[in-house]
């Protein structure tokens, strides 16, 4: 039987895998991609949890909420590539260090 | 002059010892500008005429004392002021009489000596001291005066600084000093504790204090204090020892022949009228305080010091320890003169002492004189002090030698000389004295009758190996022949010298040369009694005894030294032993100068090994606790501060890669708190 517990084990392993991309990856897209994992994991979480709500269905309502900000988000984000790249003619993470203070 | 007359005689006095005062004070302003002496000269002309006049007045005339008030102590106040009687005045006229030949004779003795300046200024102070010595009414002052006698005769012993010998013998003339000046000073407290003064003329004028105390049940009382009688004695025994360092007597001889090493005419001085007198004088002063015991013990030193001081005369080869022994040897007679409680008799042995020991100095000087010159001329290398080298110097200095004799028969004590009076004055009473005590006492008389024909035999020698037979150091000089290698003293010496052989002659003393009863100066000082009954019979026996041991040791003198036939071994132990004055300096040496070298490299040793290693045991101690400090402040304080410091530096340093400006870094690190974060709620 699938339990609870699978739900939250398969969560945390997308949201590994998730934060592994952000954290490693050397390309925007990819950082994107691994964003949208990360998110997915925590969709998952509420769909999971949502089955100790099963008059409202809060878990799967908040999901979808999560999922449509998720889309937009990543609308924000590919916009932010794409400046990104026109400013820097990159999108390589380590090469965009302007962040810090000077 | 009879207006001079009455000028006071406090004032002459005190012009008297003034006089040398002021030409010391000179001298030692001008320093070299003046080498003369004039003023020196001068000085003690004057002092001799104001001694003169003193004398005059005082002499046989009441006694004079004037005093000032010079600072109070508690209840006592001190006083300082003069006192002329009978003994202060002879004194006050003796040492101008004797300094001022001496004055003169230096002229020409010291004539070109670089640091004949300083000489004139010592010779001043010297005879300002031994005047001022005389005539002072307090205790105290003749103590004050007393050191400077002994520090101005330090100073002229040693005028030749240069020479190492000479520097030793004025050490040792005050080393010696300062001894009998303990001494003094002991006596003085013991006095002062027991009369509350220093006075001379409330200690032992008229009904003094001295005479008011007594002993009683063992008990010393006088008017204002008592003591156990021991310090009565002890007392005495503390002057004499300070008569003792100064009048040179056995034990404490040991300077005077090394103070030779002086100029002649200081030697003459300090032999004569000043210094070796001072001991002698403050005994007569300080009389009516002996008691038995203390008499007894002077007359034995006394004694003592006549015999060894003639045996080891008898040894000598040189001029001046011949006469210096002599000296002591006299010195020797004027204490066994004190001790017999004769003390007129002692200061008149002293007074006629006083001119032919310094004629005999001042001969021997001209002798010496002369033979330096001759050493200089002729080039050899020879001690121009040593007798061995002369001989026949009748020929070529015949006023000196005319002169010396006559001093030598005085210290013989030949008839008609002012020795014979003197030496038999006190020999005779001596006999007197010890028929009274008792046939023990036998003994000290004729050691001394002895001791006065030794005196005649040694002085017989000196003058046989001087002026008689060849000129012995003649024989290196042969080929290189001088017309008179040797010539009369120059007339600025001969004066002097021949003022001081009339006064070695009976007539300045008394008019009966064979009876010192007669004697002026003997009237003037007469005790009221003697402790002992006169004998008439010593009266002829003993001198004729005197006389006869003189002639037969002359006799025997000229026919060992002048005939040739000298039958001794001089290299026999007896001799050798009076040559090296019985090794006594040998001895001191052993005892005191090196015990006291070995004391101090024992204290060396101590400082250096005990002391210091404990020194350096704290300094090893405390370096070691600094330097656990220093290790705790570096390593554990600084330690702690530094690893503070570094996990402060390397946390900012591992944060500062955070701030790198690249985002993936920033969000690890906003992972890795919120991580923390999380573990921190999960487990704490």
């Amino acid at each position: 039987m699938i339990t609870l517990t699978h739900f939250l084990v398969v969560s945390a392993c997308i949201f590994c895998i998730g934060l592994y991309t952000v954290l490693s990856k050397k390309n925007a897209i990819m950082i994107l991609v691994g964003i949208e994992l990360m998110i997915n994991a925590s969709i998952l979480n509420f769909v999971a949890f949502g089955k100790y709500d099963k008059v409202s269905y809060g878990g799967q309502i908040f999901a979808l909420f999560a999922i449509v900000l998720a889309a937009a988000a990543v609308a924000v984000g590919l916009a932010l590539v794409l400046n990104v790249y026109r400013h820097y003619k990159t999108i390589n993470p380590d090469q965009i260090n302007e962040l810090k203070d000077k | 002059m009879n207006q001079l007359a009455h000028i006071s005689p406090i004032y002459t006095a005190l012009l008297t010892v003034a006089a040398p005062l002021v030409a010391f004070l000179y001298q030692a302003l001008v320093g070299k500008r003046d080498q003369s002496g004039i003023i020196s000269l001068l000085g003690i002309v004057c002092s001799f005429i104001f001694a003169a006049l003193t004398w005059l007045t005082i002499w046989n005339h009441p006694v004079v004392s004037a005093q000032l008030t010079w600072f109070t102590i508690g209840a006592s106040t001190f006083k300082v002021g003069i006192l002329l009687n009978n003994l202060s005045v002879l004194m006050l006229l003796l040492v101008p009489t004797v300094a001022l030949p001496v004055h003169i004779y230096s002229r020409a003795y010291m004539k070109g000596d670089p640091g004949v300046h300083r000489y004139w200024m010592y010779l001043s102070l010297f005879c300002f001291a031994m005047l001022g010595l005389v005539i002072m009414d307090s205790l105290l002052l003749m103590y004050i005066f007393w050191e400077l006698v002994g520090f101005a005769s330090y100073l002229l012993i040693g005028f030749w600084f240069t020479r190492e010998t000479a520097v030793q013998a004025n050490k040792k003339a005050f080393l010696v000093n300062r001894i009998g000046d303990l001494g003094f000073l002991i006596g003085l407290a013991i006095i002062f504790t027991q009369f509350k003064t220093l006075n001379l003329v409330d200690l032992f004028g008229e009904a003094g204090l001295i005479y008011q105390s007594a002993v009683t049940n063992g008990q010393w009382v006088s008017p204002v204090n008592s003591m156990d009688q021991i310090w009565l004695t002890i007392a005495g025994l503390a002057f004499f020892l300070a008569a003792m360092a100064k009048s040179a007597q056995f034990p404490l001889h040991v300077w005077l022949p090394d103070a030779m090493e002086g100029p002649t005419s200081v030697s003459s001085l300090i032999h004569a009228a000043t210094m070796v007198a001072a001991g002698v004088f403050l005994l007569a002063t300080v009389f009516p305080l002996f008691n038995e015991s203390t008499l007894l013990f002077i007359a034995t030193i006394g004694t003592i010091t006549a015999a060894s001081a003639a045996y080891f005369a008898l040894g000598q080869y040189d001029i001046k320890r011949i006469l210096a022994f002599s000296t002591i040897s006299q010195l020797g007679f004027m204490m066994v003169g004190i001790g017999i409680g004769t003390w007129d008799a002692a200061l008149f042995h002293l007074v006629t002492h006083a001119f032919f020991k310094c004629l005999l100095f001042l001969s021997a000087g001209a002798i010496i004189h002369e033979m330096t010159h001759f050493k200089v001329h002729s080039q050899l290398d020879f001690d121009p002090q040593d007798l061995r080298n002369m001989g026949g110097l009748r020929k070529y200095m015949p006023k000196t030698f005319m002169l010396m004799s006559i001093a030598s028969l005085a210290l013989a004590g030949f008839p008609l000389t002012s020795g014979y009076l003197s030496k038999d004055s006190i020999v005779i009473s001596a006999y007197e004295w010890a028929q009274s005590k008792g046939d023990f006492y036998l003994l000290i008389p004729i050691i001394l009758v002895i001791v006065s024909i030794l005196t005649a035999f040694y002085i017989g020698r000196l003058i046989f190996k001087a002026f008689f037979g060849d000129f012995r150091i003649m024989d290196q000089v042969r080929d290189k022949l001088l017309d008179a290698p040797l010539h009369e003293a120059s007339k600025t010496m001969l004066i002097p010298m021949f003022l001081l052989g009339l006064c070695c002659l009976f007539p300045v003393f008394s008019l009966n040369p064979f009876s010192y009863h007669d004697s002026w100066l003997m009237d003037g000082l007469l005790l009221d009694e003697y402790t002992f009954a006169p004998s008439h019979n010593a009266h002829v026996i003993i001198p004729l005894l005197l006389l006869i041991g003189s002639a037969v040791s002359w006799i025997i003198g000229w026919k060992w030294y002048v005939q040739q036939k000298y039958p001794l071994n001089a290299n026999s132990l007896s001799l050798k032993a009076a040559f090296n004055q019985a090794y006594i300096n040998e001895l001191y040496q052993w005892i005191f100068v090196d015990g006291a070298l070995k004391l101090a490299r024992f204290c060396y040793w101590f400082d250096r090994y005990v002391v210091d290693s404990l020194v350096a045991f704290i300094q090893f101690i405390v370096l070691s606790l600094s330097r656990l400090s220093v290790w705790m402040d570096k390593h554990i304080v600084d330690g702690f501060v530094n690893a503070v410091a570094s996990v402060t530096y390397w946390t900012g340093n591992q944060v500062r890669l955070v701030q790198n400006g690249k985002l993936q870094t920033a969000l690890y690190s906003v992972f890795l708190f919120v991580l923390l974060g999380l573990i921190y709620l999960i487990f704490f």
